[in-house]
């Protein structure tokens, strides 16, 4: 869990982060948005000390950050930035071993974890362990720039546009192993992009940040539905907006009884994905199956654009 | 076309062992080049003595540039010698423009003839281009990866030791093999003060008129150059390998 | 709470900078001018050339006002270098105390000399040399932070010869023994000037005629340029006193066997030799940085020129070379500095130059007579740094206007 408590920056004259407040509750993702300049690496950079805040102060677990050594606070913070910064002259392994090695931990405990996590990664550890950086591809460099992040079993995990350096293809994908690991190890993740559709994919909570300033901090579906000020309904597109209204929300949440003929669509899968299978098929409705493919109801075209409202 | 050059060398190297160790052999191939029966081999010294004497001087030379350069480098590198970079980059600037010649010259009044001044000439010359290096080494580290080692929580001793240092090295390698280029032949010259060296072969074949001696210890150091230079090379080149990176294509400067 | 506790932080800190602080590099300097005036003679004085010298300090070197005077100004330096950080002022304070110490050392020089005495030498000593090495190092500083143009890094070199001129013209230094080491020279000292220059400039020259057309095909041929480079690459390993020595050989066989070459001057031993090798030499950086330069030249640039029907001649002419004429100036620029200093070996083989009076200072173990040789040298090579760099400056800001 983290508190920021009316954190500010000041460099001279100019505040680059004025009395931003937030709390990012435990084993959510918390995504900051905002344009370029708007302070928000500056914001995630106070909270593992690389920035020291002018003012306010960030509390980690109801710990304050300022009472802890800045390295021992390093140490406990994963931390990954856009182009992931891996060691050039060391091995995969070493570069994922880089924190249990500064903590001192014994040599069979570092291995285990690195081919428990190379492993978590989809990286087989017999052929990337001993790889350097340069020998992998974009999207193998930003796995294991995460999973070197995660080495410690850090409390929180600090992201400064960790896709920012893929291919969209790639990008897509990335984020999704991102949000299923993310679930499995109930990890906490403060994650800055000026991509809407990363914030929008990956966030529970999402802040905006303009000029300094946060202004809004809520759930993608509020930050949609009741835009706290013009700036944030800009930001998230006034055009877009149904559409990602539509990929928030589950089948599950507009499922009807009865059946429909046609190929099914799942259950876990988003409306925005549904209605586009409708559209595709020119059908008005579909039949939806659960995990184990038996079918539980159907999904239409008219339930499916009543959820994509602004005033449902 | 890599096969042929390691041949190349192991095939210098091997002439130059094989000179240095029993010149006589090679008596045929120098003697038309001597006038009046002179003797178509220096004969003054052993050259195996003195390839060694040569060899001596450079490396201890060029170990305490080293170590000073580099250290120096890192020192202004740091936020608390941060003051004293300006002037060491326009230091290094105006060094190079003085020829290792006049270092080795103004030497010798200050600590006589002999081994001293050469090694101080070699010593002051060759810190500027490892310290030039070494600045430029830790500069080109991405600074990406030095904000990944800080947010792990490296402090400053262990970013340089683990992250700046190791990566910095194949260029502050390529200024270790300039500076032991540029003392080889430094270190020639500075037989004219006394030192023992090759140059002795050099400048007796000078005083007496004797091209076969002026060869022979041409030669023997041009060997020496050219197999330091490329062992050097390789070494570099090899570090720069596991780094993914091309080495430094710095070239030397004759001296 | 935090807010104010950090607000009154950030104000204690201003008023704290506004107290003069220390300057790191500054203090060091001051306690090397401290040293200097307090612990090591100002100048030397000898009976006659050859025999062991006595230190004087500054202030027994000088008449007792004057000595205080030039004591006082060298202090108010240092305390300028340890407190002032504006590179300006502190420029201004080292070009004072050069010019301060400089004709000190001259006037102390007639001051300490008997009158009449014509064996006796007096030359600057340790004091002189660490004060100036302090103020250079002060005017260093200042000038590497105030980060000068080209045409006032020429004006500063400008006015720091001219200086130099008036000193030596005015006869302030005749006393001291470098210049009656010149004088008992004086003829020597031009004619080995000259060559010194005829053999750096014409060898740089010549290398330059070939190097440049050997460059353009070495950028279009690539297996010619991996040879030459390679091939130069190593002559550039042979250590120039054996260079020398072994282009005697040829040479000298070449005098013997072809009458017209020898009439021409070209002998074994002599000037040729070194000119030969000092070629040899300045070809690896114009060659080198020939193919660079037009390596460097943008693809879309040669390709737009194509499109508008240039022809090859044309495109090189008036497209590559002007582009990659920077990078081929700093190549001219490293074989200069590096022939100018080379062509002090020249004396070894006979070819002259102001080696010669190195190499006779060091047989006679004369510091003067070394130095004579060795201070024009250094100063022809730092000249001819500073001249090419700013004309590289100057060169790159019409090519690139992203410099």
């Amino acid at each position: 869990m983290i508190d920021i408590e009316h954190l500010t920056k000041r460099y001279g004259a100019t505040t680059v982060v004025d009395d931003v407040s937030f709390r990012v509750e435990e084993g959510t993702v918390a995504v900051v948005v905002g344009t370029s300049g708007a302070g928000k690496s500056t914001l995630l950079r106070m909270i593992n000390r690389l920035v020291e805040p002018s003012a306010g102060r960030v509390l980690i677990d109801g710990k304050d950050t300022m009472t802890i050594p800045e390295d021992e606070l390093r140490h406990r913070i994963g931390y990954v930035i856009q182009g992931y910064g891996l060691f050039p002259h060391r091995t995969v392994a070493q570069n994922i071993a880089t924190v249990p090695r500064l903590l001192g931990w014994d040599r069979r405990r570092i291995a285990a974890r690195v081919e428990e996590l190379l492993d978590l990664f989809q990286l087989d550890a017999a052929e990337f362990a001993t790889k350097f950086p340069h020998q992998l591809s974009g999207g193998q460099q930003q796995r294991v720039g995460v999973a070197r992040a995660l080495a410690a079993k850090p409390a929180v995990l600090l992201m400064d546009e960790p896709f920012g350096a893929l291919d969209p293809v790639i990008r897509g994908k990335a984020q999704d192993d991102l949000r299923a690991i993310q679930k499995r190890l109930g990890t906490t993740i403060m994650l800055v992009t000026h991509d809407m559709n990363e914030a929008f994919h990956l966030g529970d909570r999402i802040a905006v940040m303009d000029r300094a300033r946060l202004l809004q901090y809520a759930s993608p579906a509020d930050i949609l539905t009741h835009p706290a000020e013009a700036f944030v309904e800009e930001l998230v597109g006034t055009t877009e907006r149904p559409f990602r209204l539509l990929s928030l929300t589950t089948v599950q949440d507009a499922l009807e009884p009865g059946s429909a003929e046609g190929q099914p669509v799942p259950l876990s899968a988003s409306l925005r994905d549904a209605l586009s299978q409708l559209i595709w098929l020119g059908r008005q409705a579909l039949p939806v199956t659960d995990s184990s493919g038996a079918p539980v109801g159907r999904i239409s075209v008219d339930r499916i654009l009543r959820h994509g409202r602004a005033d449902p | 076309m890599r096969a042929q050059a390691v041949l190349l060398r192991a095939a210098a190297l091997l002439l130059l062992v094989a000179f240095v160790a029993r010149p006589q052999l090679f008596a045929f191939a120098f003697e038309p080049l001597t006038a009046n029966n002179a003797s178509a081999i220096y004969d003054q010294g052993s050259l195996l003595a003195l390839t060694l004497s040569h060899l001596r001087t450079v490396f201890l030379a060029t170990l305490a540039s080293s170590v000073l350069a580099v250290t120096l480098g890192v020192f202004v590198t740091r936020p608390f010698g941060q003051e004293f970079l300006p002037l060491s980059r326009s230091l290094v600037n105006i060094g190079q423009t003085f020829p290792p010649v006049a270092v080795l010259a103004i030497a010798v009044p200050l600590v006589g003839f002999g081994e001293k001044p050469t090694f101080i000439a070699l010593f002051l010359y060759g810190l500027l281009p490892i310290f030039e290096n070494t600045l430029t080494g830790l500069a080109d580290v991405e600074p990406q990866t030095l904000e990944a080692a800080k947010g792990m929580g490296m402090n400053a001793r262990q970013r340089l030791i683990q992250v700046e240092l190791p990566l910095a090295l194949p260029v502050i390698l390529a200024g270790i093999r300039l500076s032991v280029i540029i003392s080889l032949g430094t270190a020639t010259i500075g037989s004219t003060v006394a030192a023992k060296g090759l140059g002795e072969v050099i400048i007796a074949g000078l005083q007496s008129n004797n091209v076969a001696f002026i060869l022979q210890g041409g030669l023997v150091v041009a060997l020496l150059a050219v197999l330091i230079h490329g062992g050097l090379a390789a070494v570099e080149r090899a570090v720069a390998r596991r780094l993914g990176r091309p080495a430094g294509a710095a070239t030397s400067q004759p001296s | 709470m935090n807010t104010i506790s950090s607000r009154t932080t950030a104000s204690g800190m201003t008023s704290l900078r506004s107290i003069p602080s220390l300057d790191r590099l500054g203090s060091v300097l001051a306690l090397l001018i401290g040293v200097a005036l307090l612990a090591a003679p100002f100048i030397t004085y000898r009976a006659n050339r050859i025999v062991a010298g006595e230190g004087r300090m500054l202030a027994d070197a000088l008449p007792s006002k004057p000595a205080v005077a030039v004591i006082a100004v060298v202090l108010a330096i240092a305390f300028c270098a340890a407190f002032v950080r504006k590179p300006l002022v502190r420029l201004g304070a080292a070009a004072l105390g050069l010019a301060a110490i400089l004709p000190a050392a001259g006037w102390s020089a007639s001051f300490v000399t008997p009158d009449g005495n014509a064996f006796a030498r007096v030359s600057p000593s340790t004091g002189f040399w660490l004060l100036a090495l302090a103020f250079a190092l002060l005017a260093a500083d200042a000038l590497a932070r105030l980060r000068l143009g080209p045409w006032a890094r020429l004006l500063a070199l400008a006015v720091a010869a001219g200086a130099v001129a008036l000193l030596l013209a005015s006869g302030a230094w005749d006393d001291l023994s470098l210049l009656k080491e010149y004088a008992n020279r004086a003829d020597s000292f031009w004619r080995e000037a000259r060559r010194h220059l005829w053999l750096a400039l014409g060898s740089m020259a010549a290398a330059c005629l070939v190097g440049l057309p050997l460059g353009i095909l070495g950028h279009r041929i690539r297996a010619m340029r991996i040879a030459v480079l390679q091939g130069l690459t190593i002559v550039q390993t042979i250590p120039s006193i054996a260079l020398f020595g072994i282009l005697i050989a040829p040479l000298g066989f070449l005098a013997a066997q072809v009458p017209l070459a020898a009439a021409l001057g070209i002998h074994g031993i002599g000037a040729a030799p070194a000119f030969i090798a000092l070629f040899l030499y300045s070809l690896l950086p114009v060659v080198a940085n020939t193919v660079t330069g037009l390596d460097q030249v943008p693809a879309a640039v040669i390709d737009a020129a194509r499109g508008m029907g240039l022809s090859r001649r044309q495109r090189l002419v008036q497209v590559e070379l002007p582009l990659a004429f920077p990078v081929i100036l700093a190549g001219i620029r490293i074989a200069l500095v590096q022939n100018l200093g080379l062509a002090t070996i020249a004396a070894l083989i006979g070819g002259g130059g102001f080696g010669t009076f190195v190499f006779q200072g060091i047989g006679q173990t004369a510091i003067d007579l070394v130095l004579l040789g060795a201070i024009p040298t250094v100063a022809l090579s730092f000249a001819a740094a500073i001249v090419l760099d700013a004309i590289i400056d100057l060169t790159q800001r019409g090519a690139h206007d992203r410099h």
